[in-house]
């Protein structure tokens, strides 16, 4: 890679740089930690005037947060299951079986990548709530069982680097194909498969569209979802606002920090090759 | 399911099994590119080849069926007919093609959408480009804490849209938001942010921020994708190419300009199709900044949004579904549009991959 070295104005640049981008976050958790009456009277000082840090229970307690959580969690579980395994099996049926029509099929999958979503939005909607599944978590879960595009390019296009020669191997030693996809590839792409376990669990970590369109009952709110209702009730509570704001990122960051290579591969590699 | 064809396959195997009863015949698979090569007559039954396929693809082939290829169907019927939830979908012709374009004409609710959208678009997938490249860049040099950086810019990008949202609510608060308070720093006073209507591409209005500016400087903050990708590319630019322009007394803007940039132009194609799809399609941050209205006056009620309210909140499934059609449409054509422009713009070739 070349490199220039880096001259002081240089330095000063990427400096500034990281301060502008980390400023909001950073200004996020500070002001979530200040009494409600800073952020009105005086709300450019950068420091709380007193360490509030009961904003944090006091934002638990405010809404159902630990029901939330419940369901936020059931779905990224869900999900994460039914992506992992749908997308998997798929990639491997566009990888390594030959088959006619797999390359017309994987042209559709690709297709439907750049499918608007406004176009499926209303009849997938009113299909999922004539299968009984409006107003349950089940809506946003099942449809991760049937294949997502995105994943299934990403870990075809893993499956791709695994020398034939090892299924050949398996098959020679009698395996079905099943069983050349469940104890030789399988195995073989933790790294792969971890990245599409990853972005899905953000994915819907994060979801907001699929809740406002399939949920109704607050019983059933995961967090995304659960924080907009708090967003209009509690307008006048903007540290509280903001401390559940930063308790709903918190894990996320936590994760990208842990995840940091499988993360930023994952988006270098889908990027280029796509 | 069985595999048939009288060759004797053990019925209870199934499917997945029948391809490895071929193990007798391993040359007929030990080739690659098995479709360029003749294929003796006793490799695996090709029907149960076919079978296999389909059964490893069958998750997704129920999805795209289910949740593509019939929503795909019935939007497009339903966008010739009045459909309300309450009765059937009722053929009305072209009649909700014509209200869009009639309103496209008087530049209102569909107008006014279109022109929100293509604002936004064209303010935010330049910007995000130039940044994108931008910070890249600066990552690339020999900076002390680079990987620090990298975080640092990245980190907005995986941040939930509804945190984000919150927070750029708050920060481009018009009284107490910490932006304004920076901005009146250098003499720009009084901006509405999310509150306000105005445009800065027009030209009375430079530095009159409105919310489509808003909603274009979060985009912005969340770049951190895109930067990736153009980090990534920025390593695969082989090295000879800076040296000799430097040997040919290139300096260090003009490397970057006649070097970097042209190398980097198959990300910079690939940023512009796909920060076009998305700003086009973007409706969450849309959706929690103005309340789910599209307000102050209108002037964030994107497509997407209007699409969104005109099919669950007035329960106008034909005149929501031929507008996703629409926008469908014009989408296709501009990608097909950047797809054919890309030829006189875009290298390939050097690309270390």
């Amino acid at each position: 890679m070349k490199r220039d070295r880096a001259t002081p104005l240089a330095h000063t640049v990427v400096v500034a740089s990281a301060i502008i981008f980390a400023v909001p976050i950073i200004w996020m958790v500070l002001s979530s930690l200040k009494p409600g009456t800073q952020l009105t009277e005086d709300p450019y000082s950068l420091l709380p005037v007193r360490w509030q840090w009961s904003n944090y229970p006091d934002a638990i307690s405010s809404m159902p947060y630990l029901r939330y959580l419940r369901n936020t969690l059931v779905l990224c579980i869900g999900s994460v299951i039914g992506s992992v395994l749908s997308c998997s099996v798929a990639a491997y049926a566009f990888a390594r079986i030959r088959w006619r029509g797999r390359n017309i099929l994987f042209g559709i999958v690709i297709a439907t990548m750049l499918l608007p979503w406004h176009v499926t939005m209303i009849p997938r909607f009113l299909l999922l709530r004539e299968l009984g599944l409006y107003n349950t978590l089940a809506a946003l879960i099942v449809p991760t069982f049937l294949g997502d595009a995105f994943f299934i390019f990403l870990l075809r296009q893993f499956f791709l680097t695994i020398p034939e020669e090892l299924s050949e191997a398996g098959r020679l030693d009698g395996l079905s194909e099943w069983g050349i996809f469940s104890r030789i590839i399988i195995p073989l792409s933790k790294p792969a498969l971890t990245t599409v376990a990853l972005f899905q669990f953000i994915a819907s970590w994060n979801d907001f569209n699929g809740p406002l369109l399939y949920l109704s009952d607050p019983q059933k709110f995961p967090l995304a979802y659960g924080l907009e209702q708090f967003i209009s009730s509690y307008a006048d509570q903007t540290n509280l606002l903001l401390a559940a704001a930063t308790l709903f990122t918190l894990p996320i960051v936590l994760l990208f920090l842990l995840a940091q290579r499988t993360f930023l591969e994952g988006i270098a590699t889908t990027g280029l090759k796509g | 399911m069985t595999c048939g064809g009288g060759t004797g396959w053990d019925n209870h195997a199934g499917v997945v099994n029948c391809v490895s009863t071929s193990q007798h015949t391993p040359s007929a698979r030990l080739s690659k590119h098995e479709d360029s090569v003749p294929q003796p007559s006793t490799k695996p039954n090709p029907l149960c080849r076919e079978l296999t396929g389909l059964f490893f693809a069958s998750p997704w082939l129920i999805g795209f069926l289910l949740l593509f290829a019939y929503p795909f169907a019935a939007s497009l019927y339903w966008s010739f007919c009045r459909y309300d939830l309450l009765s059937p979908p009722d053929f009305i012709g072209t009649a909700n093609y014509r209200r869009l374009g009639a309103e496209l004409l008087a530049g209102e609710r569909f107008g006014l959408a279109l022109w929100n959208t293509c604002y936004y678009t064209l303010l935010s997938v330049p910007l995000s480009i130039a940044l994108g490249i931008g910070l890249a860049t600066m990552l690339s040099w020999k900076i002390r804490g680079q990987a620090l950086y990298r975080t640092i810019f990245f980190l907005p990008s995986v941040m939930p849209v509804v945190a984000s949202s919150v927070l750029w609510m708050w920060l481009l608060d018009p009284r107490d938001g910490i932006v304004n308070y920076a901005l009146s720093w250098v003499g720009i006073d009084n901006q509405l942010w999310f509150r306000g209507a105005s445009e800065t591409l027009a030209p009375p209005g430079w530095f009159d921020f409105g919310s489509k500016d808003a909603l274009a400087l979060m985009s912005l903050w969340g770049v951190g994708n895109f930067m990736v990708i153009y980090l990534a590319a920025i390593g695969d630019i082989p090295m000879q190419l800076f040296e000799a322009a430097e040997l040919d007394g290139a300096g260090r803007l003009r490397r970057f300009w006649h070097v970097t940039i042209p190398m980097l132009s198959h990300v910079i194609f690939f940023n512009l199709v796909m920060g076009m799809i998305q700003s086009v399609q973007a409706f969450t941050q849309i959706y929690l900044v103005s309340e789910g209205t599209g307000e102050p006056a209108g002037w964030s009620l994107v497509l997407s949004l209007h699409l969104f309210l005109s099919a669950f909140q007035d329960l106008d499934m034909g005149y929501a579904s031929a507008m996703a059609w629409i926008l469908f449409v014009v989408l296709l054509v501009a990608t097909i549009g950047l797809f054919r422009t890309s030829r006189h713009w875009v290298h390939y070739q050097g690309v270390v991959r």
